[in-house]
């Protein structure tokens, strides 16, 4: 291999945009991963489902047991609502940083964390409140993993949202947003990702 | 030894004299922090978690107690070895500084730089090397004492239960030990330098993927003492639900190692794509980065397959839902479904680098360019491609879905084909070449050798026919076995030798080195055409007895296999030896043109002066002659 050795000379000091580039599609790569996991439990979902195995996707009433009734899909849908709404509240905090408004985006920031707590009370209210227990059969089950599956999502989005917003906060975004942008993409797949799991729920 | 840091300038509000959080952690609080969030959780969920009740089929209270412990662990040894504190410093705006970041690089930190979360690439890659070894080691114990035991027919020294757990233990040890054995190791070493990068893409997701897989080793040899793995590697259901707490091990094993692949995946792929030099375009990328490029890219999305399917065995156990146990709804087809999508395109994860590291070898020892880099590239991808829509020839005889069984068949034969492209490009590089012939040169020529018959004989198994008759045969156990060891190992073994003076500055001691390539190849042959021959004859795999009938074959094999002991030994002798005492390695000891022999031993922090602008690919050996 030809090489000259007059490249490069200040290596520390790469551009912004280079590093955000590099750490975008680090992410979307880590994503890909959980869009594989993702997917599984949908395959998962609708395989039980499909299979009905001894008719217990969802088991008919025992002398031990009642019947299990699947959910209304509403309150998964709400969910994702509540998801969607911090994205978009994210995405105008973006728009702000993007605009160099830094008020607008503190605000945006601010409204996306809201959202993404409220999600995740909802959605630990929702899962305490089940009819059914994880031992009701395959539907139960799969409830219980889409349900855990959103859950731990929208626990690292209120981390993640919390650091965005306290960044905001201080400034740290004055000179560059791409930490945000990227925040922007994970906001985005967790809303899809929600999404997936109230569609699933809704074909119970 | 000194560190960069000026402790007053960059700790500001620290008491004088008290080092900063990050230079106190290290893997002693690591492993402290572990044991002690595990039996805290053990104990407070020993006390708050209801009994289970009595009609319950299973040990779900156990099986809670157990995971929880666990999890545990996992947090505990993460937050101890400093994983927590980049993202922690990320959300409360106090990001690490220049100072902190060279302290995590370990720079001017010696030997100590090795049991903290360091950072640099070449840290991480030693820290894979020994860890690999370490891994090998106990699975090729585990391999010597079934072989033991099955060196007379009636077993019996071994309890079977006992034997079952050595039999999955060595599995999914050795599975994993072959997985990271060259993207870990050769990945993380040589590849950012291959490239003219100055480290990896995220440093610390890198440190990262290195310690989930030191906290993801002691539930899996924890479980030795908790029932171990009875199951066999693939751990299948509703078997692996019914099996004892050793399970626990198992399931925390795979998830935590996943998300170490998940994660070693993404930053290999990003470094590849981003941080090649200037001018190193995609025709001139070396062929070893392909391999870890395509080893990784399909680790990405199929170990999360394999997560979520241990997290489904493990909520069956510990909260009694019903993913795999048909009672409930659940069937035991889907486990089979979800691990066979990650089970095959892993034997290529294993498979690719090491092929592609010989391919990287043969030019410089032929002193001849790489014939047809289009034709290797193709193969390669042709592998990945098609590695994904084979998963269910493991499954034609548990009567899951007959009616694909040929299409099954169909695209399991169709990866000879770029399979052969490979073989084409190895010999076509070798024909005529002027040999120079090292320890590294004669693994070229087994890896043909015993890549053909694991390829050949792979092809019957494939064809629905002939698997129902060789389906759970030692048959089986040999085949896999030339691809992963015959194959994959031979590749990571001359790997080793191969950049041994990049990675240590010394050479690998060159006798030591011949004499156990002869042992390993020559016992590795023995060990399993004996195995072959067995598994014709009927014997079937795990079992720790056999009929009389099988006595001279199995006798055989063992003999086989105390050679590639005595072989390994030898390996291991030289490894350290040379390590120690070898020869000082120069530059560029086999006059090689890729870019990580053009930095000095050692090789500096930031690997290069100024980066490298690439004119030319890495074959310029002179014209092939036809």
């Amino acid at each position: 291999m030809s090489v000259e050795t007059h490249g490069h000379s200040n290596p520390h000091h790469e551009h912004p945009d280079v590093v955000g580039s590099r750490n975008r599609l680090g992410v979307i790569l880590i994503l890909v991963a959980d869009i594989a996991m993702a997917l599984s439990v949908l395959f998962v979902f609708f395989y039980l489902k499909g299979q009905n195995v001894n008719d217990m996707w969802l088991p008919a009433a025992t002398e031990d047991s009642p019947a299990v009734f699947a959910l209304s899909s509403k309150g998964t849908w709400y969910v994702t609502v509540l998801a969607g709404l911090g994205a978009a509240a994210h995405f105008y905090g973006l728009k702000g940083a993007r605009a160099k408004n830094a008020t607008q985006l503190v605000l945006g920031g601010g409204v996306a964390l809201v959202f993404s707590i409220a999600a995740l009370v909802y959605q630990f209210i929702q899962v305490s409140g089940a009819p059914f227990t994880t031992t009701s059969g395959a539907y139960a089950s799969c409830y219980f993993l889409i349900a855990g599956l959103n859950t731990l999502h929208l626990v690292l989005t209120v981390f993640i949202a919390l650091g965005n917003w306290n960044r905001s906060r201080l400034g740290i975004y004055a000179a560059d947003h791409w930490h945000v942008d990227i925040v922007n993409v994970w906001w985005i797949w967790m809303t899809v990702s929600s999404l997936l799991g109230a569609f699933a729920l809704s074909f119970a | 030894m000194t560190t960069m840091m000026d402790r007053s300038a960059s700790a500001p509000g620290q008491a004088a004299g008290k080092r900063p959080l990050i230079e106190r952690l290290n893997i002693v609080t690591a492993l402290v922090l572990g044991t002690v969030s595990a039996v805290v959780v053990w104990q407070l969920a020993l006390r708050f978690l209801p009994e289970t009740p009595e009609t319950s089929l299973f040990f779900n209270r156990e099986d809670k107690i157990s995971l929880l412990s666990l999890i545990g662990w996992f947090v505990g040894f993460m937050t101890g070895i400093g994983a927590l504190i980049g993202p922690f410093r990320w959300a409360l705006g106090k990001d690490l500084n220049h100072d902190e970041n060279m302290f995590l690089a370990g720079k001017d930190q010696g030997i100590k730089r090795y049991f903290r979360y360091t950072t640099d690439h070449k840290v991480v890659g030693i820290q894979y090397l020994v860890i690999t070894i370490i891994i090998l080691f106990v699975g090729g114990t585990l391999a010597m004492l079934i072989r033991t035991n099955l060196g007379h027919a009636q077993g019996g020294w071994i309890q079977p239960q006992t034997y079952n757990a050595i039999v999955g233990w060595h599995g999914i040890i050795m599975i994993v030990a072959t997985i990271i054995m060259i993207t870990g190791p050769f990945g993380n070493f040589i590849m950012p330098i291959m490239i003219g990068a100055r480290d990896m893409a995220f440093p610390r997701l890198n440190a990262l993927s290195f310690w989930l897989i030191v906290a993801a080793v002691p539930p899996v040899f924890i479980s030795f003492f908790t029932g171990g793995i009875t199951t066999g590697w693939s751990a299948y259901n509703p078997l692996a639900s019914q099996a004892g707490l050793g399970m626990n091990g198992y399931i925390a094993f795979i998830c935590i190692f996943a998300i170490s692949t998940m994660v070693a995946g993404a930053n290999i792929t990003t470094t590849v794509v981003k941080m090649r030099a200037k001018g190193m375009t995609w025709n001139r990328t070396p062929i070893f980065i392909y391999g870890v490029v395509a080893s990784v890219a399909l680790a990405l999305p199929a170990f999360p397959v394999f997560f979520l399917s241990q997290i489904m065995s493990g909520m069956d156990r510990a909260f009694a839902t019903s993913f795999y146990n048909t009672a409930g709804g659940g069937s035991g087809w889907l486990y089979e479904n979800l691990f066979w999508i990650m089970g095959h395109p892993e034997v290529y994860v294993i498979l690719i680098p090491s092929v592609a590291a010989l391919m990287e070898m043969a030019p410089v020892f032929t002193r001849r360019p790489l014939f047809s880099f289009n034709l290797a590239v193709m193969g390669i991808a042709g592998i990945s491609g098609l590695s994904v829509l084979v998963w269910a020839h493991h499954m034609y005889i548990s009567g899951w879905a007959p009616l694909l069984n040929a299409p099954f068949m169909l695209t399991t034969e169709l990866i000879s084909i770029p399979t052969g492209m490979l073989f084409l490009v190895l010999i076509g590089t070798l024909w005529r070449g002027r040999l120079w012939m090292t320890m590294p040169t004669a693994s070229i020529y087994a890896l043909l050798w015993n890549f053909m018959i694991g390829g050949i004989t792979g092809i019957y198994l494939s064809d629905v026919p002939a698997d129902a008759f060789l389906h759970g045969s030692m048959y089986v156990t040999a085949h896999f076995h030339y691809t992963l060891m015959g194959a994959g190992l031979t590749g990571a073994l001359a790997s080793l030798v191969f950049w041994f003076p990049k990675m240590t500055g010394r050479m690998f001691n060159k006798t030591l080195s011949w004499v156990s390539f002869w042992l390993v190849q020559i016992g590795f042959n023995v060990t399993f055409i004996g195995m072959f021959l067995v598994g014709l004859a009927g014997q079937p795999r795990r079992v720790e007895s056999y009929a009389e009938v099988f006595s001279r074959g199995n006798l055989i094999t063992t003999m086989g296999a105390y050679t590639i002991m005595a072989g390994m030994l030898v390996l291991l002798h030289g490894v350290i030896s040379s390590w120690r005492s070898g020869v000082k390695a120069p530059m560029n000891p086999w006059q090689a043109k890729t870019l990580e022999w053009t930095v000095p031993n050692p090789v500096p922090l930031e690997n290069f002066e100024t980066l490298p602008v690439v004119t030319s690919d890495a074959y310029g050996y002179g014209k092939a002659k036809s």
